[in-house]
């Protein structure tokens, strides 16, 4: 019989072992990265019934600055608070009303949930002595799970808004070139051209504390897409 | 020691137009009325396959889900199988006791195959109507997979494969792993592939089954007479696999 050469890998998780800490930098370049098991490959960030809907595909940089400027500063913001909380004590719950408050579309906050539950797996997996992420009894919200493992992490305020709002830009530009194929160097070109906007995001959110201070600016084109989105059949990407 | 996971999840995998979500199909008829089962498909446009399987009327329509995956159906089932683990669970809770779960992959090439993080035990489809040198050129699937089914037997002789050779063919290239050769109007062979899924059901509730990795790459292998030498076979790794 012959010996299959691939690894055969185990459920069971390795056993803890020590690991000597980090610099925020480095854990950022972990937390950005598209190669994390967190389900990314299923999203568009509103991409696929945006482009449906009438965006042309030159105005993907566009798309992207809104986005910046609205759902995904609310997103940043709420990393940010809720890691703040994390390390304080703070009302957890509180800053779930408040995002939820500011995130209208029930699509957009499903989904939410789903990615958010898929990162809680990762960071339990990956941070298995934070007591937070382990007895997690919160709705899953993606950027309350993001700022629960920046916490652990110890990821800095500027470093977590900064791979929030980088990851919303390559979610859309990496989803763009499954939707409207194009070079792939376009899509880095359009990236380094909006990361002036995305430092603009993190020099927004980083030094927030309190829930209240989230910011609100919603997209309501965004957020109808979505909702119009989440009741079709045919699509390649979850939302 | 935890108490094994009664639910036995199962993959079926291989190109597009083998049979994998006919098969499916088959298997909800044959163990629909003895066991608990659900089903969770991957597809390039959301919900084919599910559609498929819903108006087979072979299951309950809400036992069927369908996962979108971004147009990666290499990507959610191996590199980064997150949507569907979360689907699995939820199908897995919701219908508890659940004896099975199958999963259906996006219908993709020779490579594609199950992480053992999303799967206890994968079976990968062929059909006599890809040529009968399919089995022959071998692949993860073909080689490793728990089990290689080689489908639509019964098409066999209206295009001309040779059904001996390529079941010979393939169960060569497998080192004594299972092949059946399926038709879904042949009783006898459908009782082969249901024992089968049966067998490993059984496997897992005895806490003996562990789930085993293809691997992403093709593994080489020794058909031939050799007159060359090997060099140690390259040590696959999932983490090096490319994105589909």
């Amino acid at each position: 019989m012959e010996t299959p050469t691939g690894p055969v890998p185990s459920r069971r998780a390795a056993p803890a072992v020590p690991v000597a800490g980090a610099s925020s930098h480095a854990l950022a370049l972990l937390l950005a990265d598209a190669r994390l098991p967190v389900g990314g490959h299923t999203q568009s960030g509103g991409l696929e019934p945006a482009l449906q809907r009438g965006l042309s595909p030159d105005g993907l940089p566009g798309y992207c600055r809104t986005r910046l400027a609205t759902v995904a500063r609310t997103e940043a913001a709420t990393a940010v608070v809720t890691a703040y909380a994390a390390r304080h004590g703070g009302d957890l719950d509180l800053v779930h009303a408040h995002w939820a408050a500011r995130t209208p579309s029930d699509a957009q906050r499903s989904t939410a949930y789903e990615l958010g539950r898929a990162l809680l797996r990762l960071g339990r997996r990956v941070w298995p002595e934070d007591p937070l992420l382990a007895g997690w009894s919160l709705p899953t919200a993606r950027p309350l799970v993001l700022g629960a493992v920046a916490a652990a992490a110890g990821l800095a305020a500027a470093d977590l808004a900064r791979v929030t709002g980088y990851d919303d830009v390559q979610t859309v530009l990496a989803a763009g070139l499954k939707l409207a194929p194009a070079d792939p160097l376009q899509a880095v070109v359009w990236t380094r051209q909006l990361l002036p906007a995305v430092d603009a995001l993190v020099d927004a959110v980083h030094g927030l504390t309190d829930p209240a201070d989230i910011p609100s600016g919603s997209a309501p084109q965004i957020e109808e897409w979505a909702q119009a989105h989440a009741r079709t059949t045919r699509r390649l990407f979850r939302a | 020691m935890p108490e094994p996971r009664q639910t036995l999840r199962l993959g079926v995998c291989g190109p597009v137009g083998t049979g994998k979500s006919s098969l499916i199909a088959t298997l909800c008829r044959e163990l629909g009325r003895s066991h608990a089962l659900a089903v969770v498909t991957n597809d390039i446009y959301t919900d084919e396959d599910a559609r498929f399987l819903r108006s087979a009327g072979v299951l309950d329509p809400e036992r069927i889900v369908g996962v979108e995956t971004g147009a990666c159906p290499h990507t959610a089932i191996r590199d980064d199988v997150s949507a569907n683990l979360a689907v699995v669970e939820d199908l897995e809770e919701r219908f508890e006791p659940l004896d099975l779960v199958l999963v259906e992959s996006g219908g993709d090439n020779l490579t594609a195959t199950f992480s053992p993080a999303l799967v206890d035990a994968q079976v990968f489809v062929l059909d006599v109507a890809g040529g009968g040198d399919v089995a022959r050129k071998g692949g993860p699937g073909i080689e490793r997979a728990d089990l290689l089914v080689v489908n639509k037997t019964d098409l066999a002789p209206h295009v001309g494969v040779d059904l001996a050779r390529m079941v010979a063919d393939a169960t060569a290239a497998r080192g004594g792993r299972p092949v059946v050769a399926l038709s879904r109007h042949d009783p006898d062979s459908v009782d082969r592939l249901a024992g089968w899924v049966l067998d490993r059901l059984e496997a897992l509730r005895a806490g003996v089954l562990e789930p085993q990795d293809p691997g992403p790459m093709p593994a080489h292998t020794h058909h031939h007479t050799h007159t060359h030498d090997h060099d140690p076979a390259p040590q696959t790794s999932s983490a090096g696999a490319a994105r589909a």
